[in-house]
Parts: C-alpha cells; sequence; structure tokens
C-alpha cells in the first residue's frame, strides 16, 4: 500500500473547509489523477498526501507511516520519499538549473555533499540525463531566469524525477505547457513512475490528458470525492456533472487534434499508443 | 545521443574558482594590514582591562545634576542633528533632482552634479567640521554646516539611486503626454518611491544623533562631547548613562520611522483634501522643530556671507595649497590608504558574517534587541572601547566598525531575508531536505542580491568612516589628518585630505561595479 486516507477533513484556521470525509487508498505503482473545478480541493488533497498540511479530521498513514504526522522525527525520513511538483516552480531565480535539479536529493544527501554541490555541482551526469528525458539538456548550466514558464515548470519536474521518490505528488504539472509538449512530458511521468514501480498521484486540468494517460480517474467536487473509477468507465455524463458548475464544454488540451472528442480520447487504441 | 559521453564540465568552475584565489589574494593582506589576530580579544590582561572598564559601567549614572546636564546635551543633540539634516535636504532635493535619471527621456550622466556629490560624500563631516571650525570657531555651526554638505552629498544620491529603481513607466507616459519632468516625478515616481524616501531620511536623521559623538571634538557640545568627557575622566556610570540616551534615541527614530511607513500606506479618507490629521500634526511639528533648532543653536549664518568671513575663508583655503606631494609624505599617505582601507574592508567583512548569523534565527525579538544595540552605539565610542579590547591600532578600528556595522547589516539582512520567496525553501523541506539546506538552496539565492548590495553599499560608508576612526587612534589616514592638523601642518593634511576624497571615489566605482558583476 502507498496511502491510505480514511475519512479526512480539512478545515483551515479560518474556518473554510477544504476537504471533508475523503477516503482513498492507492496500491504502490499505481497512476491516480485527480480531476475536478477550480477550488474543488485538488491542491489540499495534494498538500495533506505530501505532508504539507496535517488532516484537521480522520486519518492519513502515507508510506506506512501514520497516525501523527506531527512527529517531526518520522517526518525526516519520511519526506525525501516524496516528491512533489508544484504547480508555481518553486526555484529561485538567480539558481542555477544543474544546482535546481540537484537539489532534489538534498534529503537524502549527507550534508556535507549538499554544501560541497553548491561549490561544484556533484552529479553533473545525472542531472543532464534527468533533463535529457525533459527535452532541456541544453538548459543545463543556463540561469532559471534565463528560461520560459515552460522551461522552468519542466525544471521542477526534472528535480523532482532526479529525487526518485516513491510517491510522486503532481499539482497542475503541465498547466504552462503547450498540448503536443504536455502530453510528452506527462507520458515521461507516467513511464518514470512505472519504470520505478512509484505511485504517481496528478491534477489535472485537461480532462483528456488525464483520461489517456492514468488508469484510475478520481472526481473532486467542492471537497468530496465524487468519483473514483477505472479511466475507462468514467462516462461523458459524470464530467459533465463534476465541471457542472464551469459551463458545457469540459476543460481539454488545447484543440488538439487527436482528441477533439472524448471519445476518440478515451479510445482504446488511442491510450494505448499515449501511455 | 547513442553514447553516453563524458559529463560536460562545469563552465562556470574555472571563473568561480579565479574569483576565489583573486578575492583570496587581495583579501589575505588587506588582513594582515588590519593586524587581524583574533586572538587579542581572548587575551587575559585584555579581558580583566575590558572587564574592569565595563564593569565601572554599573549602575548608570542617576544623579540628579547629571540628568539636567544629559537632558541639555540631548537637546542641543537633537538640534544639531535637526538642523544639519534640514540644510542636508536643502542640498539634497534640487542635487538630487539633477543627478537622477529618472523621468528622463535620455539618461544623461551629468558628470558636473555627480562630481560636486562625490566631492560632498567623499570628505567626512569630521573633516569638513575641523575646517569650518577655523572660520567659525568652536560651536555648534561648524558642525551643523558640516552634517549639512556631508549628507546632503549621501541623501542626493540615495535620492536619486531609490527614484532610479522604482518602475519608470509611470512617468514616461505621464511625460509623452505632455507633463514637465518635475510633475511627470511628483505623480508618477513620488507615489512608489515615498517610503523609501521617508525611511532613508529617518535613517539619516538617526545617523545624524550619532555624528554628534563626532561634532564633540569640535566643542559642538551635546552628547558628543559629555561622552568624550566621561570617556576621558574613565567614568564608566556617566558613558553607561549617555549610552542608553542613545539608544533610547535610535528606538524613538526607529519608531517615527515605522509611524511614518505605516501613515504612506494608510489609503486615505473619501474626500479631496488628502490630508488627514496625521500629516496636518507632521507639517506642523517638522517646520516648528527646525526653526526651533536653528533657534535654540543660536546660529547666524548671515556671518558666513560677509566680506571678512570670505576672506577668512580664502585665506585658510589657501593655507592648503599646495598639497605636500614630496614622495616621503606620499609614501606615508600611501600606507595610510592601504591601512585605512583594510580596516573599512575587514570591518564590513566581519560584520556582514556576524550580521547574517545574527540575522537567521526565527524568534526575532531578543536578536533585534541586540542588533538595535550594537547599532546604537556610534563607532568612535566602539574604538574607544575595541582599543581597550585589543590595544590601539587598526584592529580596533576594524572592530569598532564591525560592531556598530553588525546591527545596521544584521537588520536589513533580516528583513531582506524575510521578503524573499518562501515557496522554493519550503518546497525543499517538504521533500525531506534539512533546514540549513533549505535556507542555503531555497531562499538565500532570491534573497542574495539584496544581501550583496547592502553590504557594498555599507562599504562605501565604512571607507569614510574608517578615515576618521584614526583620531581616537585607530591608525590609518585619520591618524596622519589628526596629527598634522593639530601641528598647523596645512600643506601635508591637504595631502591626507584629498587622500580620502581619492579613496572613497575608488570605493565607490568598486563597490558599483561588483554590484554589477554579482547581480
Amino acid at each position: 500500500m502507498s496511502f491510505a486516507l480514511d475519512g479526512v477533513g480539512l478545515t483551515h484556521a479560518n474556518g473554510f473547509t477544504a476537504l471533508s470525509g475523503i477516503t482513498l487508498r492507492a496500491n504502490k505503482g499505481e497512476r491516480i489523477a485527480l480531476i475536478g473545478p477550480s477550488g474543488a480541493g485538488k491542491t489540499s488533497l495534494l498538500s495533506v498526501l505530501g505532508t504539507a498540511l496535517a488532516p484537521t479530521a480522520g486519518v492519513a498513514e502515507i508510506l506506512d507511516f501514520g497516525q501523527n504526522l506531527r512527529l517531526t522525527a518520522g517526518l525526516k525520513a519520511l519526506r525525501p520519499r516524496i516528491g512533489t511538483i508544484h504547480q508555481a516552480p518553486p526555484i529561485p531565480g538567480r539558481q542555477r538549473v544543474v544546482t535546481a535539479v540537484l537539489a532534489g536529493r538534498l534529503g537524502q544527501w549527507p550534508a556535507w555533499k549538499s554544501l560541497a554541490s553548491l561549490l561544484y555541482p556533484l552529479d553533473v551526469a545525472g542531472a543532464r540525463a534527468t533533463l535529457e528525458r525533459l527535452d532541456l539538456a541544453d538548459k543545463l548550466f543556463a540561469r532559471c531566469d534565463q528560461l520560459s514558464g515552460g522551461q522552468l515548470q519542466r525544471v521542477g519536474i526534472a528535480r523532482v524525477l532526479y529525487q526518485q521518490a516513491e510517491l510522486i505528488l503532481a499539482d497542475e504539472p503541465v498547466s504552462a505547457l503547450d498540448p503536443a509538449l504536455a502530453l510528452a512530458t506527462v507520458r515521461q511521468l507516467a513511464a518514470d513512475a512505472e519504470a520505478r514501480g512509484a505511485t504517481l498521484v496528478a491534477s489535472l486540468h485537461a480532462v483528456d490528458l488525464a483520461l489517456n494517460c492514468f488508469p484510475r480517474i478520481v472526481g473532486i467536487k467542492a471537497g468530496r470525492i465524487a468519483f473514483d473509477l477505472p479511466a475507462g468507465e468514467v462516462s461523458e455524463a459524470l464530467l459533465h456533472d463534476l465541471y457542472a458548475s464551469e459551463g458545457q464544454t469540459l476543460p481539454t488540451l488545447a484543440n488538439e487534434p487527436r482528441f477533439t472528442t472524448l471519445a476518440a480520447a478515451n479510445d482504446p487504441a488511442t491510450r494505448a499508443a499515449c501511455c | 545521443m547513442l553514447l553516453n559521453p563524458a559529463p560536460p564540465r562545469d563552465p562556470a568552475a574555472r571563473g568561480r574558482l579565479s574569483g576565489a584565489l583573486l578575492a583570496l589574494v587581495i583579501l589575505w593582506p588587506l588582513f594582515r594590514a588590519a593586524e587581524f589576530k583574533p586572538g587579542a580579544l581572548f587575551d587575559s590582561s585584555n579581558l580583566k582591562v575590558i572587564g574592569h572598564f565595563l564593569a565601572g559601567f554599573l549602575p548608570p549614572e542617576r544623579g540628579a545634576e547629571f540628568l539636567a546636564y544629559l537632558g541639555k546635551a540631548t537637546l542641543e543633540t537633537l538640534a544639531i542633528a535637526t538642523a544639519g539634516l534640514a540644510l542636508a535636504c536643502v542640498i539634497a532635493v534640487p542635487l538630487g533632482y539633477l543627478a537622477t535619471a529618472a523621468g528622463r527621456e535620455q539618461p544623461t550622466l551629468n558628470p558636473l552634479t555627480r562630481s560636486l556629490l562625490t566631492v560632498l560624500r567623499g570628505i567626512p563631516e569630521l573633516v569638513w567640521a575641523l575646517l569650518f571650525v577655523r572660520i567659525f570657531g568652536l560651536g555648534p555651526a561648524a558642525g551643523v554646516l558640516a552634517l549639512g554638505l556631508t549628507y546632503g552629498g549621501m541623501l542626493a544620491k540615495v535620492y536619486a539611486e531609490i527614484l532610479e529603481s522604482v518602475d519608470p513607466a509611470p512617468a514616461h507616459a505621464l511625460r509623452r503626454s505632455g507633463a514637465g519632468r518635475p510633475l511627470a516625478i511628483l505623480y508618477g515616481l513620488l507615489p512608489q518611491a515615498s517610503k523609501e524616501l521617508a525611511s532613508y531620511t529617518v535613517y539619516r536623521w538617526e545617523c545624524a544623533i550619532r555624528a554628534s559623538v563626532v561634532m564633540g571634538f569640535v566643542g559642538a557640545g551635546g552628547l558628543g562631547q559629555l561622552m568624550d568627557q566621561a570617556m576621558k575622566m574613565l567614568n564608566g556610570g556617566e558613558a553607561a548613562s549617555i549610552l542608553l540616551t542613545f539608544m533610547l534615541l535610535v528606538f524613538a527614530a526607529d519608531g517615527i520611522s515605522g509611524w511614518l511607513r505605516r501613515a504612506l500606506d494608510t489609503p486615505p479618507a473619501a474626500r479631496a483634501s488628502p490630508f488627514g490629521w496625521r500629516s496636518i500634526s507632521f507639517l506642523l511639528v517638522l517646520p516648528s522643530a527646525v526653526i526651533a533648532s536653528f533657534h535654540w543653536l543660536e546660529i547666524d549664518f548671515g556671518e558666513l556671507f560677509t566680506a571678512g568671513a570670505a576672506h577668512s575663508i580664502g585665506e585658510f583655503v589657501a593655507g592648503f595649497l599646495p598639497p605636500d606631494l614630496s614622495s616621503d609624505w606620499l609614501a606615508r599617505v600611501g600606507l595610510g590608504i592601504w591601512e585605512t582601507l583594510a580596516i573599512s574592508v575587514v570591518g564590513t567583512l566581519l560584520a556582514a558574517a556576524s550580521g547574517l548569523l545574527l540575522a537567521l534565527p526565527k524568534w526575532r525579538a531578543p536578536f533585534s534587541f541586540l542588533l538595535n544595540t550594537l547599532r546604537s552605539v556610534p563607532e568612535l565610542v566602539w574604538a574607544t572601547i575595541t582599543a581597550l579590547a585589543v590595544g590601539l591600532g587598526p584592529f580596533a578600528g576594524a572592530l569598532a566598525l564591525a560592531l556598530h556595522t553588525t546591527g545596521v547589516l544584521g537588520r536589513l539582512y533580516a528583513e531582506a531575508l524575510d521578503n524573499a520567496p518562501a515557496a522554493p525553501g519550503h518546497a525543499l523541506r517538504l521533500a525531506g531536505a534539512p533546514a540549513g539546506l533549505s535556507f542555503l538552496y531555497g531562499t538565500l539565492p532570491g534573497a542574495a542580491p539584496q544581501l550583496i548590495a547592502y553590504t557594498l553599499y555599507r562599504w562605501e560608508m565604512n571607507i569614510r568612516m574608517a578615515a576618521i576612526l584614526g583620531f581616537v587612534g585607530a591608525g590609518g589616514l585619520g591618524q596622519l589628518l589628526y596629527f598634522e592638523l593639530s601641528l598647523f601642518h596645512h600643506a601635508q593634511a591637504s595631502t591626507v585630505i584629498i587622500a580620502m576624497l581619492i579613496l572613497s571615489i575608488a570605493v565607490d566605482q568598486t563597490s558599483a561595479w561588483l554590484r554589477q558583476r554579482l547581480r
């Protein structure tokens, strides 16, 4: 088992309830997409899984570590095993790409190695190999403030790939990428998780991307789980119901011809070709 | 890629290594010249002397007679600082306007104004004060004029840079729609820059209060003179009371600065007049304080513009010409330059290191109190204390600079770290990085340009202070100048003043270049 949430609720200090009654389990190696309208609680759910926020109700067990997430000694050992891709890449502009990627292993490296790596990057080969998978190897020694928004987002992904986490949490990981690149990048993430047997949970804005690349889809609405189904069983009616507050059209990758209709996107042949 | 080629070398490594070596090659002799030996601090006989001296500080003197003196001296110091700063503003606003590139469509270098500012700033206030004493005699007038000129030059430069650092787009838009440059600045830039301008002006006022120690040397009265007497008579209790007064004044200046910033942040009431009770009371208090200050000090600037005064100024200045350029003397001045540079560099570096350490802890209260205390004691007073701790010489000067500057930089660093984006460090902690490493990889890179800029600005100030510290025996150019002036060797003194000017210009240029390079 990778994680198990049992009746988890999250109420912020200002009284706003972001999550309530979330019960969700994932086995090791599962790939789950979280979809739902904005403000539904996708980011809050990922924050609970990433131990950034402790649930205010229910029990969360993450990578066999549970009950009391406030225990700092345990958290220290747990957190290097969780990799989070943030919506806005949390990387200082003046840092070089190579350093930003190597920072993924700060939780695993001994302190002397991390310190020395500030003076001379200690795993240039590893950083470059990771960046190559995202088509960014030429930016290895560039400074992050010289990158475009999409390139910076992929550096954030490269950092988590380099971390080699057992549980990868991705919050809108491809929001700044064009459709073709978004697809390729999500495929890289999925392939990496599959190859290493890691669990991948990604919140995605584009429904077609979620349906194509993830075997299991969890719909979130108003802080609750609306449905939790294999991708093949997600019907158009369910989706329209989920996004009822956002109008008639479902959010998809912008005008990507292959996915103009959901039916085509959900076609097994496309799915096979995609992931 | 078919083969996996050897990983590329880090292209920045060579530059970093040579940069580090260069820094070492430059810094090593500087540390030697500053006679850097931290061991002297822990020498048991020195510790005993300083222990005795500091023990004498307790309890602070509270006699009614002394407190009456202290009150009068405090008012005098406030009056000198206020009058000096008022004069400085009169100089700084027009010169800053002329010097700044803000609101111009074609940036100009304006060499005339800029070099005038450089001369005003480059000669330390103490030197100006000693010159004016010859014209006005002992008393506050020389001090006020000296403060006005030096701080006028500093304020003008900083005003110009603050106006250049805010977003120029609003002013450009106004100019393109036909507004003149002054109005474009008032409407387009001032609203963005007002908080910075206000807090820097109050900070300068606080510096002017501390500069009264310097003014004590020219008999301008005030806390400085009282301090000088107390130290000479080794009366620790009185010195402690005076230092406590300095602390109170500095905390008060902090309070005024915070109040002004908050007032400028408050959205105005919904009526046509932008003036609320705050601005009206401020506009009433400020001019009356300035008028009261000049009145209290009984300064008659009319004297400055009589024919007799012009004659004596002319004669006095002529006495300094020509400067002594004999090779013997030049060699000694060169040594003084090197020593002054060493004091400023070592003092600033020590302060940067300890300021950063004190800026880091999350629980601020005790540390900001410590930093404020370090800051409120003037460098010259620190120098008399450090001279007891490590003996007379450049190291005492460097330590004195370091102690005061730690207070200033620590506070600025803490603010900069607080304003640096929090997300990168937070994300690294979520990925399991220890707190220290998340700081180094996540938070520090975001704050570094600010930290470097503050440190280099401070170095520019410290080179001027290092030049003065010699007056209390800390070596360098100041010691030479003090000696020659007291012997009325004007030709030699003028060489030293020119050397101070050249040194401060060189440091300004180096600092600007480093800021550009390290951005």
